[in-house]
């Protein structure tokens, strides 16, 4: 049972909507964007209910459901959704709400995403590209299954689909730096 | 003796594909009568029609068959070529071998040949009984009547005016305006209703073609369209509008407090009142249910302060009467009483009120002063519960229709709310949101991203009390699980139902009416403003639920509908109506019973040649008879014929097959 009252403005929807740039009010819940998403089958709450949950304020519940937590970003849903709404941003912006406030699911699955993203961004602020070998070799070592997927890396190593090192990039500095600068910012912003 | 000429038509190819029409001219050759019979590929073309012309010149024809399509398509072009050939248009007769045959016999020609040919042979016989009529000229009475004064029948009023035809305008309550002047403000744009209803309602009562005849109804209509004459029951004031200057120091002094209607029982008026400070006549009216003077003779302060002595405790209701060629139907709605949702608690709560009383309290001229309270303890709402569809689309309560104004109202109130009160929250609970209009769905979009409205959906299941909140139980479809919202107020958008005195007006007017007394229009999508009987036109919620827009749309419609059965001194009526035979009429008056356009009256004549005793037989008004034959077949006596549809005309077609 949801119990709903004016208790003054929807905070968690400013929030959001400060986080994300997109209106979340704009949305008139047609589910264009979870027929579209390639993963919703496996959200507990697909997109457009994360919507209404930030509608109604139902913050806690929008922050531990997994469904931001699988978002691919991939963008589909935005580019289809009619109300021109950046569904992926609206994603984003709770997730790391719910970071901030070190309130989300603590499921294996997500502690798992969370350690995917670490450790990408990590590659990137390193090697200012993915170093995709160091990469799995990482995240199979920091999530404890050594074998994940390792039946696979023969033939994707043969096809050459898996390069072995990483080339350096001329950038590499330049990311480096909006990295720094992007950590600065956080932390006026904080 | 007769000279008929028949006239095949192939229609392209809709006739000739399926019917074999050379076959179908030579069996009409066969015929005695028959001087003349010819195939063309478009009948109803200029050459076509020219072959008919000079054939009746050239063979001297008596009568025309014309086999072609429906006679509803093209019997009056037919009838035109007669008549420009100098023959009485009568004396055409259709034979439908389109419609009738080629396009119900697809599958099997030979048949269909048959069958035309039959038709054809029917027709020529039927054609040689044929006599010539003419058609009949009706004076028309070129004054219309408006019954209702709100924006439909202003809007009807003013155009029909404008057009310079006189218009009687008939409002049962004391003021002109109704429904729209409760409004506050109207979708999608906002609109103040006063600032663009009051400037009309003035224009009604200054307008050189109208005569506004305000707490007043029609209790009789007689007559026939073009030829009405109605009564009108013109309710006691007790004040005399003459001398009366609308001071207002009657209804400051009157020390009776009744409910006030124009706020919906919100706050109270006095006995002596005018409906609210805009009123179109601006003048009081004493309620004689309430007044105390009229009900225990005692009292009389209105007419002791009256300075212009105005009051009259002595006027009678007055009956007046006017001649009038069509009436405008514009009574508008009333809302559904939601007693019946007990699941609601409608009636025991206070806090729970319907929209229109919503509409008075944020109304800058309402009760409130613009501000919605809570009834039971004067409070401003912070949580405020919209439910719509309360009564509509509800089976079950009796009401299957959409009201399809509640959606769009709904999203208003909602921003009105938010203007009004910056610290609250709507929650509207829908079944659907309708905004099919021009800036309709915009609209609700304001409400929703503008003003943080939020839509549950869902049909709310009960409503309990809490404290000082309602709680209100329903379901969030979005999410699939139950809501409760702890509501100051609760507003219910309840049905929009007809006037309860719309079955008798129904009645009284001769005109049909639904289950729930809407009136009938003539034709759901080709005929929206006609009712079945000829001259009456119905604008605005009297036929069903309507925005204003439409309902101004609506009541527009009506004046041009008007203004045209007016364009001449006289209406042209078709001559097939049927006329009785008194010498075999019996007086049963079962056509009387049957007659669905109340065209037969009875009347007394004499027994015999200078006899002093009286029978009674049937009497058709030629003005109201349409021709639908039904009092021919009822007529045990054989007494009625129906012009162009004779007893010798039927027997010859009957006789031919």
């Amino acid at each position: 049972m949801i119990t709903l009252s004016y208790k003054g403005n929807n905070t968690f929807l400013e929030a959001v909507n400060k986080k994300s740039g997109s209106d979340v009010l704009e949305c008139y819940q047609c589910g264009k964007c979870v027929s579209t998403c390639p993963v919703s089958n496996f959200m507990d709450f697909p997109p457009r209910e994360i919507m209404q949950m930030i509608k109604l304020e139902l913050k806690e519940e929008a922050q531990m459901a997994n469904s931001t937590w699988f978002c691919l970003t991939c963008s589909a849903c935005s580019g289809r959704c009619p109300r021109e709404i950046n569904i992926p941003a609206v994603m984003e912006a709770v997730r790391h709400l719910a970071i901030e406030e070190n309130f989300h699911p603590d499921s294996k699955q997500v502690k798992n995403i969370r350690k995917f993203h670490e450790i990408f961004l990590a590659m990137i602020k390193r090697y200012g590209r993915n170093y995709e070998l160091r990469m799995m070799a990482e995240f199979n070592i920091r999530t404890r299954n050594l074998f994940k997927d390792m039946h696979l890396a023969p033939t994707a190593l043969l096809k050459g689909k898996i390069p072995l090192g990483v080339k350096s990039m001329k950038s590499a500095k330049a990311i480096k730096k909006m990295y720094e600068m992007a950590e600065k910012l956080e932390q006026l912003n904080k | 003796m007769a000279r008929v000429g028949v006239f095949v038509c192939f229609c392209g190819a809709n006739i000739a594909d399926f019917v074999d029409v050379p076959t179908v001219v030579e069996e009409a050759k066969k015929i005695r009568e028959v001087k003349f019979a010819v195939d063309y590929k478009y009948m109803c073309s200029d050459p076509g029609q020219q072959m008919i012309r000079d054939a009746i010149v050239q063979y001297r024809l008596t009568s025309i068959v014309v086999a072609a399509c429906s006679p509803r398509m093209h019997e009056k072009t037919f009838r035109k070529a007669l008549s420009d050939a100098g023959m009485n248009p009568y004396l055409l007769e259709v034979a439908n071998i389109r419609e009738h045959s080629s396009w119900v016999h697809q599958k099997d020609k030979k048949a269909a040949t048959e069958k035309a040919g039959d038709l054809v042979r029917m027709a020529v016989a039927k054609s040689i009984a044929n006599e010539q009529l003419h058609e009949i000229s009706v004076p028309v009475t070129k004054r219309a009547l408006v019954i209702g004064g709100g924006i439909a029948g202003i809007q009807a009023a003013l155009d029909i005016a404008d057009a310079h035809i006189p218009v009687t305008l008939v409002e049962r309550s004391p003021s002109i305006g109704g429904r729209m002047a409760q409004l506050d403000e109207t979708f999608p744009t906002l609109d103040c209703s006063q600032c663009i209803l009051t400037p009309k309602m003035v224009d009604v009562a200054s307008h050189p073609y109208i005569e506004l005849i305000p707490y007043s109804e029609v209790i009789e209509l007689n007559g026939y369209v073009g030829n009405y004459k109605a009564k009108i029951r013109k309710k006691a004031s007790y004040v005399n509008f003459k001398t009366c200057t609308g001071c207002g120091t009657c209804w400051q002094k009157c020390p009776v407090k009744v409910p006030n209607e124009y706020n919906m029982g919100i706050d109270k008026r006095k006995a002596i009142y005018t409906p609210f400070p805009q009123a179109v006549p601006n003048k009081p009216v004493i309620d004689a249910e309430h007044c105390t003077y009229l009900l225990k003779g005692k009292c009389g302060i209105c007419a002791k302060f009256c300075e212009k002595g105005s009051i009259d405790f002595k006027m009678q209701d007055e009956v007046i009467e006017r001649e009038i060629g069509a009436v405008v139907v514009a009574t508008g709605y009333d809302l559904w009483d939601a007693t019946p949702y007990e699941e609601y608690g409608v009636g025991r709560y206070k806090d729970i009120i319907n929209s229109l009383e919503f509409e008075r309290m944020v109304s800058a001229n309402g009760p409130t002063g613009g501000l919605p309270i809570r009834p039971s303890d004067g409070k401003v709402p912070k949580t405020v519960v919209f439910i719509k569809c309360v009564g509509s689309r509800d089976k079950a309560k009796g009401i299957e229709f959409c009201s399809k104004i509640c959606c769009m109202y709904t999203a208003k109130h909602a921003i009105l709310l938010h203007h009004k009160v910056h610290d609250s929250r709507a929650y509207i609970f829908y079944m659907d949101i309708r905004a099919a209009g021009k800036g309709y769905e915009e609209f609700v979009n304001r409400a929703q991203v503008e003003t943080g409205a939020v839509y549950l959906r869902g049909r709310v299941s009960k409503i309990y009390q809490k404290g000082e909140k309602l709680m209100v139980r329903g379901e969030d479809g979005q999410l699939g699980r139950e809501v409760e919202v702890e509501a100051d107020l609760v507003v219910l958008a309840t049905a929009i139902i007809p006037y309860k005195t719309n079955p008798a007006l129904a009645q009284l007017l001769g005109i049909s009416y639904d289950k729930y007394g809407y009136l009938s229009e003539a034709h759901p999508k080709l005929r929206p403003v006609e009712t079945a009987k000829a001259g009456i036109f119905l604008a605005g919620c009297t036929q069903a639920p309507k925005d204003i827009p439409d309902t101004v749309a609506q009541a527009s419609a009506c004046a041009a509908k008007v203004c045209g059965l007016f364009a001449g001194d006289t209406m042209k009526k078709d001559p097939m109506i049927s006329t009785v035979n008194n010498e075999f009429c019996s007086g049963c008056q079962n056509c009387v019973q049957v007659c669905p356009y109340q065209a037969i009256v009875t009347e007394e004549i004499p027994l015999g040649h200078g006899a002093r005793e009286m029978r009674t037989v049937a009497k058709i008004n030629e003005g109201v008879c349409q021709g639908c034959g039904s009092c021919v077949a009822v007529c045990r006596s054989m007494a009625i014929n129906l012009a162009g549809f004779t007893d010798p005309q039927i027997i010859n077609e009957i006789v031919a097959i």
